[in-house]
């Protein structure tokens, strides 16, 4: 199944095969950092707004790919969010890979990620730093980076197949 | 001077990034005036903005989220960044506060605050990025000249001179005073004792939602 995690809400471009779309419904919670998604109610968030389960539709991906307009280097407000609430994927546990620190999986599965970023002035640093962060989500999650792609415009998007 | 220090962190209290801006205050003393703001939430309000105004130096720190800001974060400095900063000299400093024991983790994401700088007008002048955060928390009560902290306070104290004297340096980075495998060890056992004291069992922590949701359904 591919998840695409999108901060666009009239979101209708093609993607083929099996999928699930997860963008703004009403507005999304910001996580409160209590750690009650791995220490009270383990793979799931406590704040019930429709975005709880974000972590589980993860657990059965075998593609993520974000579309999100790029805020300084990194994704949207929106869907940060949903990343944020959705650390439950992962366990609280560390694991030592690649000889850095990062959690353990809760789940079995292993996906690929890509990453598009649309906005009118996307810099340069701003292009590497997005490039960091979404290899540095590929690490976390121990998922293969497929890459991150840069648009001038939501328009620009047009035509993008998923 | 004025100096806002700025909690990021989503949490009403005991956060890391608020123990890690009290450690800054002490090593900042009597040298500067200091505005202590929280934001917590997407928005700001008007007298958060006038306590923005009044300080040359900001300090934002902030808890590592999935190798970025929080998200709340992001949408406070794009409401700031529409504001005229640009020809106010205001210098921006950051304290990431990462829960892996590398402080270096949160290099892309004090990028990401450097970026803003950029597009804001303002002057990035580094940050300190934290590694060990869940120790920080546990340690709040503690002395941070020793203990766990000590590591991290040598480093507040430079970095508090370097806002002083409104030194730019590029980022430095920190991690708690004790091995790598003891905070490994450490911070299981606090997931054992918090889901514990929850009414869980410690096989819940790894459990997979969909097998569970499944079991409680039959």
């Amino acid at each position: 199944m591919k998840l695409i995690l999108t901060d666009i809400e009239d979101f209708d471009f093609e993607i083929e095969g099996e999928h699930k779309v997860i963008n703004p419904q009403g507005n999304i919670k910001n996580c409160i950092g209590c750690f009650g998604c791995w220490a009270k109610t383990p793979g799931e968030c406590v704040i019930h707004d429709g975005y709880e389960r974000t972590s589980l539709d993860m657990g059965l991906c075998d593609e993520m790919i974000i579309v999100s307009e790029c805020y300084y280097g990194t994704v949207s407000p929106f869907v940060k969010a949903a990343q944020d609430r959705a650390i439950s994927y992962v366990q609280g546990d560390f694991i030592i890979r690649n000889g850095e620190m990062h959690h353990k999986h809760r789940y079995t599965n292993h996906f690929k990620l890509s990453a598009h970023f649309y906005g009118e002035d996307i810099t340069e640093d701003e292009k590497k730093t997005a490039k960091d962060i979404i290899e540095g989500n590929a690490e976390n999650f121990d998922a293969d980076f497929e890459g991150v792609y840069f648009y001038k415009s939501k328009d620009e998007l047009k035509g993008l197949k998923l | 001077m004025t100096v806002a220090l700025i909690n990021a962190s989503p949490k009403v209290k005991g956060s890391s990034s608020g123990i890690l801006l009290n450690d800054l205050k002490a090593c900042l003393g009597t040298k500067v005036d200091i505005e202590e703001i929280c934001l917590r939430t997407s928005k700001l309000t008007a007298e958060i903005i006038e306590q923005l105004k009044k300080a040359d130096t900001w300090v934002v720190a902030f808890p590592l989220y999935v190798d970025s800001l929080p998200s709340h974060l992001l949408a406070c400095l794009k409401q700031l960044e529409k504001m005229t900063w640009k020809n106010k000299n205001l210098n921006v400093y950051g304290i990431a506060n990462c829960g892996f024991y590398e402080g270096n983790q949160a290099e892309p994401a004090l990028n990401v605050l450097k970026n803003w700088c950029a597009k804001a007008g303002c002057a990035y002048k580094g940050s300190l990025g934290i590694g060990g955060g869940g120790a920080i928390a546990v340690s709040g009560n503690t002395s941070a000249k020793a203990g766990p902290r000590a590591n991290i306070f040598k480093a507040m104290k430079k970095f508090a001179d370097r806002i002083v004297k409104k030194e730019g340096e590029v980022n430095k980075y920190a991690t708690v005073a004790f091995p790598r495998f003891i905070y490994k060890i450490a911070a299981q056992n606090s997931w054992r004792k918090m889901i514990k004291a929850n009414g869980g069992k410690k096989r819940d922590l790894n459990r997979r939602l969909d097998t569970y949701l499944e079991g409680s359904t039959n």
